[in-house]
């Protein structure tokens, strides 16, 4: 499968915010609510059009909890993006979004787009954090952001889609260097648009492509 | 092919007429009491099952035995056993003998599932007066004591046999059936006596002394199990080859061993020892073909592949490797481990008597409910817990039985326990429990409020609990009760292990405990017994997981230079990799039964106690051709490993783990310290 470009991808924040949901509903448009909690990491890959240019989507879905991010932390490295999740009904995974931001300051790109997305708006009549709050800190720590829900897909696309955006715009605005892969880019050959969405993967077993 | 030959026993009067009354086949349908229908839940297969099968010890008729003799076919390969009849039961031992041996001395004489590529060769008495019998010769030379059968039936058993594994007849005695022998006339001979050129085309998987062409037997086997990962090297083919050019030790062992094992039989050691005179004769012969093997291609047959040239292209693609060079800061290592086959040979010689005793020994069927009943003493308790251990080791535990053996694989129950002890221990522990969990239930709404440690705790679980395997039947659906009782659980043990508390990856742990359990307070102990050794794995600072990894790291270099070699160009050797394989025990790498049978094979601690360490340089041996040629990043490498998830063969692993356990041998202490988990803590040592 070929692609202009491949942008890598991580998503992270608190255990339980709905990482791997909105990950599944980008990747395969469905909520599985009990879906298994995430050990380590998973992955997603989803091909996506830009500016009428191919680009796939690696996406790293990590683990949640504090204890493993000794290790999670390594998984940050060369990411394109990253997609801040906390849950508008759980006010403390709102608190926790400066330590996962210090987190991905240090361990990952300092060009990396981040988007901010509370996620669970479905669940307005549950919820611990306005708006408000939530633009604030973006705008704040110049971040994107976005309220979303997994459940109901609304934003998710948009989400991943215009984080992707504003990656293109910076390769356009001569921000990286795209043949240097620690920025999370990789520069496809062929450049022919390829199927999009479904899951992908076989990135590591069919090989040759991206190398 | 000249297999009809082969198979042709029609110069055998017996055989002709069991053709005759009806096939061998339908004959063992009668027999067959146990199965139901023709394939066990655990692939097993009864394919001959004969009651009233007598050992007699003693000249007394009263000390004779009966058992059930039974052939059992597991994926292709075929196991013998013969299972005494508990004293008590009211079996039809017939002939009228009253049994005095006390159950102990009895269970000695219990054959458990001997696989029939270790036979040699069974040679069959019908005497005009008296019982029929047969007595079995091993390839190690040891013999089983005649096997009398009060009911007729030798020539069934050699019928049934006969279609399952190759039974050629001696030429020089007809009533002695070889087992596993070759067309050729001097390789039947040679095969006979075991001799390191001589095993063949046989259509059982391989045996602790067969060679690369029954290994291709057996990887076709691993295939039809639907693996598809199979067909590159693994490090059991290697040294299972290398084997062919030391001595096989266990022939030059067996006269003496001969002289130990109380349990031969005149008749027996006679037919023993005349195989071994004959072995001596054809060594020379043998030797030469060893020479021949050395220096001529392999073994033909090969079906997936050859494993030697395979291997040499393996070695070389890694010593062209420019990158290889570059990366080796410690060139001298590199280059003596990518020698792997040196390595091996090395190794070889030196523990060569270990080595033939596991190498390549076929999975054996699951311990069984008979079986187990073996184990135990009138009282409970479990006899020989290493000869226990071990079974299990080799073959895992029958579903049914897990609930029962688990608990002393886990330490929950200890071996010399008693049933009376045990029923005592399960009272006491339901009522503690109780106690515990009483503590948490007992907080009230408004002490909850203050207490916020709790309440996360809690939260954390009940999140967590409902993303716990609930694809499983016994987990599925809304308000499942089981989930429940994961959360009970848990809680109970955030409690009872304040400091600990919960933390994610221990609700995968418990899940499959409490499925085999089914009972909230057993499922509790046996967790508390898991975590005893699984508990640095969630440690806040993770360094029960920073030195397993390491130790994994350690591991590699020994085992798998090359591969040790790459990653450090690659900068992957933090091994993070290995994560999830080892925080929760391979829980997300295989389907749930596989997941069970893992387990208890890793609670064996038979060979090590970071057996799964050796699960992890295993599947990484297996595919480090791909992960070098294909110059795996740590994203890419992370990748991979994640997708081999429910793509890995778990009993070819177990095998290649095994081979690798024994290579490390004594270096096993240098790479991996005391108290790495799941060890036991040292006192006062460097974990806690
Ligand atoms: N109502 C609602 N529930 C959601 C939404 N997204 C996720 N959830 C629920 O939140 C729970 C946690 O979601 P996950 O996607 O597993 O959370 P995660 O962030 O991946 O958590 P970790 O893997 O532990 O880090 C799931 O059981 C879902 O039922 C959403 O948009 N709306
Ligand atoms: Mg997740």
């Amino acid at each position: 499968m070929s692609y202009a470009y491949l942008f890598k991808y991580i998503i992270i924040g608190d255990t339980g915010v709905g990482k791997s949901c909105l990950l599944l509903q980008f990747t395969d448009k469905r909520f599985q609510p009990v879906h298994d909690l995430t050990i380590g990491v998973e992955f997603g890959a989803r091909m996506i059009t830009i500016d009428n240019k191919p680009i796939k989507l690696q996406i790293w879905d990590t683990a949640g909890q504090e204890s493993f991010r000794s290790i999670t932390r390594s998984y940050y490295r060369g990411a394109a993006g990253a997609l801040l999740v906390y849950d508008i009904t759980r006010r403390e995974t709102f608190n926790h979004l400066a330590s996962w931001l210090e987190d991905a300051r240090q361990h990952a790109n300092a060009n990396m787009t981040i988007m901010l997305i509370g996620n669970k708006c479905d669940l307005a009549h549950r919820r611990a954090v306005s708006t408000e709050e939530g633009e604030q800190f973006a705008k704040e720590h110049g971040l994107i952001f976005m309220e979303a829900s997994a459940k109901t897909a609304q934003n998710v696309e948009e989400a991943f889609i215009s984080t992707a955006a504003t990656i293109y715009k910076k390769i356009q605005d001569g921000v990286f260097d795209v043949s240097n892969e620690s920025y999370g880019i990789k520069v496809g050959y062929g450049g022919i648009p390829g199927p999009s969405g479904g899951r992908d993967g076989s990135v590591t077993q069919g090989g040759g492509c991206c190398s | 092919m000249q297999e009809a030959e082969l198979h042709d026993l029609s110069d055998d009067p017996d055989y002709v007429a069991s053709q005759q009354q009806g096939s061998g086949g339908s004959e063992n349908q009668k027999c067959t009491r146990k199965s139901n229908g023709p394939t066990e839940p655990n692939g097993s297969e009864v394919v001959y099952s004969k009651d009233n099968v007598a050992i007699h010890p003693t000249q007394y008729a009263s000390e004779r035995i009966s058992g059930r003799l039974q052939l059992i076919k597991r994926d292709l390969s075929l196991f013998m056993t013969w299972i005494p009849y508990k004293q008590s039961a009211s079996y039809g031992v017939g002939q009228g003998s009253r049994v005095k041996l006390p159950e102990k001395d009895r269970n000695l004489y219990t054959i458990r599932a001997v696989p029939l590529t270790d036979v040699r060769s069974i040679r069959r008495h019908t005497p005009t007066l008296g019982w029929q019998y047969i007595i079995m010769v091993l390839t190690s030379g040891l013999a089983f004591p005649p096997l009398y059968f009060y009911n007729g039936g030798v020539r069934e058993f050699l019928a049934t046999l006969k279609q399952h594994v190759f039974l050629v007849r001696s030429a020089d005695d007809a009533n002695v059936f070889l087992v596993n022998d070759l067309q050729d006339p001097l390789q039947r001979s040679l095969s006979s006596l075991e001799l390191p050129r001589a095993v063949p085309v046989a259509n059982v998987a391989s045996s602790s002394s067969s060679l690369a062409s029954v290994h291709s037997d057996d990887n076709s086997n691993q295939r039809s199990n639907a693996d598809y990962h199979d067909s590159s090297f693994s490090p059991t083919e290697s040294v299972g080859r290398h084997r062919q050019k030391v001595r096989d030790p266990a022939r030059d062992l067996s006269i003496q061993v001969l002289e130990k094992f109380s349990l031969v039989t005149k008749f027996a050691r006679e037919t023993t020892s005349h195989l071994l005179r004959e072995s001596q004769i054809f060594d020379n012969i043998g030797g030469y073909e060893k020479q021949q093997q050395v220096h001529s291609s392999p073994v033909k047959n090969q079906v997936g592949g050859d494993p030697v040239s395979q291997e040499l292209q393996d070695k070389n693609q890694i010593i062209s490797d420019p990158l290889e060079k570059i990366a080796c800061r410690n060139g001298k290592l590199c280059e003596a481990a990518a020698t792997l086959v040196g390595t091996f040979e090395l190794i070889d010689s030196k523990e060569a008597e270990q080595q033939s005793l596991v190498w390549g020994k076929p999975r054996l069927p699951p311990l069984g409910h008979e079986e187990w009943a073996t184990f135990l003493d009138e009282e409970g308790r479990i006899v020989d817990s290493k000869a226990l251990r071990k079974r299990i080791f080799y073959g895992g535990v029958e579903h049914g039985l897990r609930k029962e053996v688990w608990k002393f694989l886990l330490g929950y129950n200890e071996f010399h326990s008693t049933y009376a002890e045990r029923e005592f221990l399960e009272t006491m522990k339901r009522s503690e429990y109780e106690t515990i969990k009483h503590q948490w239930q007992s907080i009230s709404p408004a002490q909850a409020r203050r207490f916020a440690k709790f309440k996360e705790r809690k939260s954390l679980i009940e999140k967590d609990v409902v993303r716990t395997d609930r694809s499983i039947p016994f987990y599925d659906g809304d308000e499942n009760p089981n989930v429940g009782l994961l959360r009970d659980i848990l809680l109970t043990f955030s409690f009872y292990n304040f400091d600990l508390g919960y933390c994610q990856g221990m609700s995968d742990l418990l899940s499959p405990i409490l499925f085999v359990m089914e009972d909230e307070s057993e499922a509790f102990w046996c967790f508390v017994s898991l975590m005893e050794r699984l508990g640095p794995n969630f440690n806040r600072d993770q360094n029960g997981m920073h030195s397993q990894l390491l130790a994994l790291s350690k591991l590699v270099e020994f085992l798998d230079s090359p591969l040790h070699c790459y990653l450090r160009q690659a900068d992957c050797l933090n091994f993070f990799f290995c994560f999830r394989w080892i925080l929760i025990q391979f829980k997300r790498e295989f389907v749930y039964e596989k997941t069970m049978r893992l387990w208890e094979v890793l609670w064996t601690h038979y060979l090590s106690e970071h057996f799964h360490l050796y699960m992890c340089v295993a599947i990484l041996k297996k595919h480090r051709k791909k992960i070098i040629e294909e110059r795996m990043d740590f994203d890419t490498l992370l990748k991979f490993i994640n997708e081999l998830s429910c793509h890995i063969t778990l009993e070819a692993t177990l095998k290649d783990a095994e081979a690798l356990c024994i290579i490390a041998g004594e270096n096993k202490a240098a790479c991996i310290p005391p108290g790495t988990p799941p060890s036991l803590p040292v006192e006062g040592g460097l974990l806690e």
